[in-house]
């Protein structure tokens, strides 16, 4: 892997385990992003990915990533941990397409596609994570028309950032002389006393450890 | 034969109190019938307790203790009311005094298998039984198969309990995968070298469940997102 560090950009935040109320508000707002749900807003039911999106939108103007979204910005959706049939909810694609059709980033091209499952994060104990280079080594890229100038990998929610990580590696060995940026629509906030609000938009880095685990700031 | 010609229907949307989005639309029945007390839309967040009909006496009782800790906090516990684990899930949830929805694949005038007829008219009495299929419907082996994957779309996460390489409940397990909800296999099943299914599913998303608890973290709160919280 050549990449050791990447920025991101992420415009939401949950907590995992926190029992106040807007905690548990962001759980409920997780689930609505992991499932891509249309949600009730007044009288309206838009999907969640459309909803942020033109949320994103918006602000972006007062937003610390807008310069990640450009006209020559090309979204690539990030893979799940696992495999996925072709007609199975791929949130992250979903979430690549609401942001294009707002005007945000030039086109999606899924062209990064896990070939090999890799343990979910959740569910393994810390030491047992997959590490970035798991992550990388179970990816592979689909051939696109032209390098990109730009790339921007889009996922739903970062919590170490193994997977962004991984993925920005792939796709530098494929598209070398694009600039590649990462943007997950949330970011887990474990510790719940750090936890402050769902809209909590960022900017940061995700750094390659020694000892191959990532570090994520903030 | 349950005692009543027709049944009320309703939307699943409205059922469900949302839209869906078009993944999940894919196998939605348009139309649903029910009996039942429980309020509609139905409360969340509901969980699928599903699994073999001739379940080994050590998977009735892990069905057993899953439902308990649901019902305990709260969650709303979906069945088939199929022999074994279904319906150790429905009475689990009666006997603890939480909440159960049977969704039957045969028309809600009908009961099947016959030994459950008391138990579907105590779920009709005071929480819910839905069905697909109007009265008169002709069941046929797929009806359940259908059920199944709207049993997945209802719930919030599955657990299959125990099953063989055959078994229905895999229906519903690939659905749930399929439309990205929360898929949980008991450890004895995952560590069952005979079957193969338990593996396919790890490598499409599906997860080992080594504690009931680890359910409740995946699932929506039961308190509702507000939407100035993302204004």
């Amino acid at each position: 892997m050549k990449i050791a560090q990447i920025d991101f950009g992420s415009f939401l935040t949950y907590s995992p385990y926190g029992e106040t109320d807007v905690e548990k508000r962001s759980r409920t707002a997780r689930t609505n992003l992991k499932r891509d749900e249309h949600i009730n807003i007044g009288s309206n039911h838009p999907l969640m990915s459309d909803y942020l999106a033109e949320l994103i939108k918006k602000k972006l103007d007062t937003l610390p990533f807008a310069s990640f979204f450009n006209k020559d910005s090309i979204l690539i959706p990030a893979p799940s941990s696992s495999l996925l049939k072709s007609d199975s909810l791929w949130v992250p694609e979903r979430l690549a397409n609401a942001l294009v059709k707002t005007g945000l980033g030039k086109d999606t091209k899924s062209c990064l596609q896990r070939v090999r499952a890799v343990a979910k994060s959740s569910k393994v104990s810390s030491e047992n994570r997959p590490k970035v280079i798991d992550h990388y080594n179970s990816l592979v890229v689909q051939k696109i028309l032209g390098e990109p100038k730009e790339i921007l990998v889009i996922d739903d929610i970062v919590t170490r950032g193994s997977t962004l990580l991984g993925a920005v590696n792939r796709l530098a060995d494929a598209f070398p002389n694009a600039r590649i940026r990462g943007f997950a629509f949330m970011r887990t906030i474990t510790n719940s006393n750090e936890f402050e609000s769902i809209i909590k938009p960022c900017t940061g880095k995700i750094i390659l450890r020694e000892d191959g685990w990532p570090l994520r700031r903030p | 034969m349950v005692e009543e010609a027709s049944y009320p229907s309703i939307q699943l949307e409205d059922l469900l109190g949302r839209p869906l989005n078009n993944i999940e639309q894919k196998f939605a029945p348009k139309m649903i019938f029910y009996k039942g007390s429980m309020e509609i839309p139905i409360p969340g967040p509901r969980v699928s307790i599903i699994g073999s009909r001739g379940a080994s006496e050590k998977g009735l009782s892990e069905a057993k203790e899953i439902s308990k800790i649901l019902i305990e906090n709260e969650v709303v516990i979906v069945s088939g009311l199929a022999r074994g684990i279904d319906t150790i899930g429905h009475k689990t949830a009666i006997e603890k005094g939480g909440r159960t929805i049977a969704v039957i694949g045969t028309s809600l005038n009908k009961v099947y298998p016959k030994e459950n007829f008391s138990l579907q008219e105590e779920i009709m009495k005071n929480h819910l039984v839905i069905s697909q299929y109007p009265a008169g419907h002709s069941t046929t082996p797929k009806d359940f198969v259908l059920r199944n994957r709207t049993m997945a779309l209802i719930s919030d996460a599955t657990v299959i309990v125990e099953a063989g390489d055959s078994s229905g409940s895999l229906h519903q397990g690939w659905e749930t995968l399929r439309i990205g909800r929360p898929l949980f296999i008991c450890k004895d099943v995952v560590e069952n070298s005979q079957l193969e299914w338990p593996e396919k599913m790890m490598n499409y998303g599906a997860m080992e469940l080594d504690e009931p608890i680890d359910i409740l973290e995946n699932l929506p709160g039961n308190i509702k997102m507000m939407p100035e919280l993302l204004q």
